[in-house]
């Protein structure tokens, strides 16, 4: 076995009295993928972080080692040097800066006194080529997409003779091409000789691209293994710390009386947007899927019968065998009906605030008493919310900002909650979050229509519509095509149905 | 958190030039310090403090109002008019007008909202308007708050003070407020709530009362204007912090998509934030014009700039969703001593342009550079 290039003993990592990181082992060596998997907060950054320079020499206790010597970088320059590259989710470019310039970053070719553009861009073109990127080099990185700008980034790296390439869910923003492309380049920087660190929680990327995977939990290393010897359970388990008896534990109560029901609603916003005689209804304790694909209305739904889309220009909708017309959220949220929407960040937190203001968004009036919040009020239901839905969090007041995936879209369903819905929609609820909150926001859906709630779920993942929805409508262009039960519902049948195929 | 560290430089800062600037205008003049300039620059704050206490409800969902400022003209006119010429009773003369700002601006705030029309915009529009109402209805003449120097309502504003057993009083009962609330906060930490205690402050904050008091009491006595700025700013903070509608104007500010979408009544929020404007438009306007004697064509001139400089000194941030009234009034108070010092030095108006605007710009300067850090 060949010396690690990097390699962390016993590492441990405080903040202000917290630790984040309890006596890990973690090493990297040449020619070979080293993923690291673990749920949101177990510790992954914070280990790369220092991996990467970031925390000089002397705020963590344990060894360090290049080489087979202990290094004593003081940030992440020097790590640099030493051949450390961390690409971070948040990309370190400058947008309005040429990719040129970008790639040569702080290091132009100067003839001179003057920048010899020549130069640098043939060089760009050169390292940007190897990576199989083709683009005008003169053209801003703000014009890129993600994909290019992360390529960009690599070829900065490699250009100072990176050795050990770090790269945090590099697949988070990509499409399907690209991430195809970028495994690809991994696998040939690997046959370089390039040792790589790829953090993912996306066990298909893992078992792809990995030669070792290791798994922390809670800031310690639970498992290190060669990915020969690993299967996508016990991945599973060691990042969960408990056996998952099923992966979608529904618990299907005895179905109730229609809740919601739509005849022939038809609405629409612009002309290359409409949603077309749609009839369906949902019973208390019920969990509906609605599947499609991208644009197939699904969204647009939900959002409709929430009062924030399109005009009805036909049909009706019954809540409760009340008509169900809302125009503002406002109206539909009084109405009965709550919403956890798609894209966390930009239609349902606001980030600056805190997690208890989060909470109680919807919900203001009904903790005033005589105008003024009962603050105490909020805190219990707060605390309560955060236990029921194992929201982890330092406190109600800390910055709903610093919150991982997982536990902001916790945040959201817990705002739902406390609307009191008889009809709940969630809107791809556990896009981007971590396996264990997935489960935790299954259980949830769980306990809800045991209380006789009625949900409608919108996911793009089929198992889990198929593992969680207790009857499954397939949307195409803005109509309903298909209902299966679930039962009948498997994945080449709902894909067949969305693409409009003939279902056999 | 990267928030409290920003918070506490710009704390520092604002606290440094608020130093600074009384530093230099107590060595160039020995009045500035005198009971009597430190009685006026209490009711100057006052006047400043009001219209930015206003601004900040409607900078925090995001909004800005221009027309401040010729808004405090025209009201104190409306209301001079009224009295002197049309013989109204003060009284009456005010309420006319109160309700009438009131009115206006929230008739600004649905235009904003309802026609999807820039705040900007429309409220610069409304600063030419009102500026040309203000100067038709004095013909571009001075109108005296009160004729033939019969005192009533609106000229007392400014030139009444509180008898020192009352301003005595007054302290008195701030103080128990103030130890109270701290007393609260220390039984609920003690209960195991997530609370700063604050004691130091709440000495401080006790002895600045104190301090205020009898520096006033040297000269005439507590003036009704800093009785009126206390009331308004009790009543912002507590509007803003302990209120659903305070609540939702931070949502509003902070991601108004997401606030919608948590039912919250957007477009009424953003109204009443203006209506509230409204009245301290109003308030500032009767002060301001009382308090220069009469309205004539400058009254209020840049007010709005002054209340929106307050505001961001005070670590409102202009994109809405941030900041607190305690920091706008801090920011005020920095506002209105550098303009009381600079009248007190006899500085030429061209000098207190270019400094109003340095200060404003330098101001924006620094919530920018603060908030990216």
């Amino acid at each position: 076995m060949t010396e690690p290039l990097l390699a962390a003993r016993g590492v441990t990592k405080r903040f202000s009295g917290v630790v984040a990181l309890k006596n890990v082992d973690f090493d990297v060596r040449a020619a070979q993928v080293h993923a690291l998997c673990g749920e949101n907060g177990a510790g992954k950054s914070t280990l790369i972080k220092l991996l990467s320079g970031v925390y000089p020499h002397g705020s963590y206790d344990g060894v360090l080692s290049a080489d087979g010597r202990e290094i004593g970088w003081s940030g992440v320059a020097d790590a640099q040097k030493a051949g450390v590259a961390a690409i971070a989710q948040e990309l370190a470019l400058v947008p309005a800066l040429s990719a040129a310039e970008n790639v040569l970053l702080g290091d132009l070719t100067i003839r001179r006194g003057l920048v010899d553009w020549a130069d640098v861009e043939g060089e760009a073109k050169r390292w940007l080529g190897r990576l199989g990127l083709d683009i005008d080099v003169r053209r801003p990185v703000e014009s890129l997409g993600t994909g290019q700008r992360q390529l960009i980034e690599i070829a900065k790296a490699l250009r100072r003779r990176a050795r050990v390439l770090i790269l945090d869910e590099p697949t988070a923003a990509l499409s399907k091409t690209e991430v195809g492309k970028l495994f690809a380049l991994i696998k040939s920087l690997r046959q370089e000789g390039i040792a790589v660190v790829y953090v993912s929680h996306r066990l298909e990327d893992i078992f792809e691209l990995a030669d070792r995977v290791t798994v922390l939990r809670d800031g310690a290393t639970v498992s290190t293994r060669d990915i020969k010897d690993t299967t996508r359970e016990g991945l599973i388990r060691d990042m969960v710390g408990r056996e998952l008896g099923e992966l979608y534990p529904r618990r299907a109560p005895r179905p109730g009386e229609v809740v919601l029901e739509l005849r022939g609603v038809c609405a629409r916003a612009d002309a290359e947007h409409e949603l077309r005689d749609i009839s369906f209804s949902v019973r208390a304790g019920e969990v509906v899927g609605l599947g499609g694909l991208m644009g197939a209305g699904r969204t647009e739904l939900l959002m409709h019968l929430f009062g924030a889309w399109g005009r009805r220009t036909a049909g009706e909708a019954l809540l409760g065998g009340r008509p169900l017309a809302a125009k503002t959220p406002a109206q539909a949220i009084a109405a009965g009906v709550a919403l956890v929407s798609e894209d966390r960040r930009r239609h349902g937190l606001i980030l600056e605030q805190s997690v208890g203001f989060n909470l109680s968004l919807s919900t203001l009036d009904s903790l005033a008493r005589k105008w003024i919040l009962d603050f105490r009020l909020e805190e219990s239901l707060g605390e309560r919310d955060r236990a029921d839905l194992r929201i982890k969090t330092r406190g109600l007041s800390s910055s709903v900002a610093e919150l991982s995936g997982g536990n902001q879209q916790k945040v959201l369903c817990g705002r739902a909650r406390r609307c009191q819905p008889r009809v709940l929609f969630l809107d791809e609820p556990t896009k981007g979050v971590d396996v264990g909150a997935k489960i935790e926001i299954y259980e949830l859906i769980n306990a809800l229509t045991e209380r006789g709630v009625a949900v409608v779920l919108v996911s793009s993942e089929l198992p889990e519509l198929i593992g969680v929805s207790d009857r499954i409508l397939i949307m195409r262009q803005g109509r309903i095509v298909n209902e299966f039960v679930r039962a009948a519902a498997t994945q080449e049948r709902l894909i067949a149905a969305a693409l409009g195929q003939e279902v056999s | 958190m990267s928030g409290s560290t920003t918070g506490s430089a710009r704390d520092a800062a604002a606290l440094a030039a608020l130093a600074l600037a009384a530093g230099v205008f107590a060595a160039l003049s020995s009045d500035f310090l005198g009971a009597r300039n430190l009685s006026m620059l209490a009711i100057e704050l006052s006047t400043t403090a009001i219209l930015a206490l206003g601004m900040f409800m409607v900078i925090l969902p995001g909004h800005i109002d221009l027309s401040a400022g010729s808004g405090v003209g025209l009201v104190g006119a409306a209301t001079a008019v009224l009295i002197t010429i049309y013989g109204w009773p003060a009284w009456a003369a005010m309420a006319v007008s109160l309700v009438l700002a009131v009115l206006i601006w929230r008739t600004m705030g649905s235009l904003i909202v309802t026609q999807r029309m820039p705040s900007f915009i429309i409220t610069l529009g409304g600063l030419l308007v009102f500026k040309g109402l203000f100067w038709l209805i004095i013909r571009s003449a001075t109108v005296p708050v009160s004729s033939g120097g019969r005192m009533n309502l609106l000229a007392r504003l400014t030139t009444t003070y509180l008898p020192p057993a009352a301003g005595w009083a007054l302290a008195a009962a701030a103080c128990a407020g103030l130890f109270g609330l701290w007393f609260r906060r220390a039984r609920a930490r003690r209960a195991g709530a997530d609370v700063e205690e604050g004691f130091l402050k709440t000495v401080i904050s006790a002895q600045l009362v104190i301090l205020f008091v009898l520096t006033m009491n040297h000269f005439r006595g507590v003036p009704v204007p800093a009785l009126l700025l206390a009331i308004s700013a009790a009543f912002v903070v507590i509007v803003t912090e302990r209120t659903a509608f305070g609540r939702r104007l931070y949502a509003i500010g902070g991601n108004e998509e997401a606030a919608l979408l948590a039912g919250i009544n957007v477009k009424g929020t953003i109204i009443s934030a203006y209506a509230l404007m409204g009245g301290a438009v109003a308030l500032t306007g009767f002060m301001q014009t009382a308090y220069t004697g009469a309205a004539t064509t400058t009254v209020g001139d840049l007010m709005e700039l002054d209340a929106v400089a307050a505001c961001v000194i005070g670590g409102t941030s202009l994109k809405g969703g941030r900041g607190d009234a305690r920091g706008v009034l801090f920011g005020a108070l920095i506002m209105a001593t550098l303009l009381n010092g600079m009248t007190l030095l006899a500085v030429s108006p061209e000098i207190k342009y270019i400094a109003r605007g340095l200060v404003l710009s330098l101001a924006v300067w620094l919530d920018a550079r603060l908030s990216r850090a």
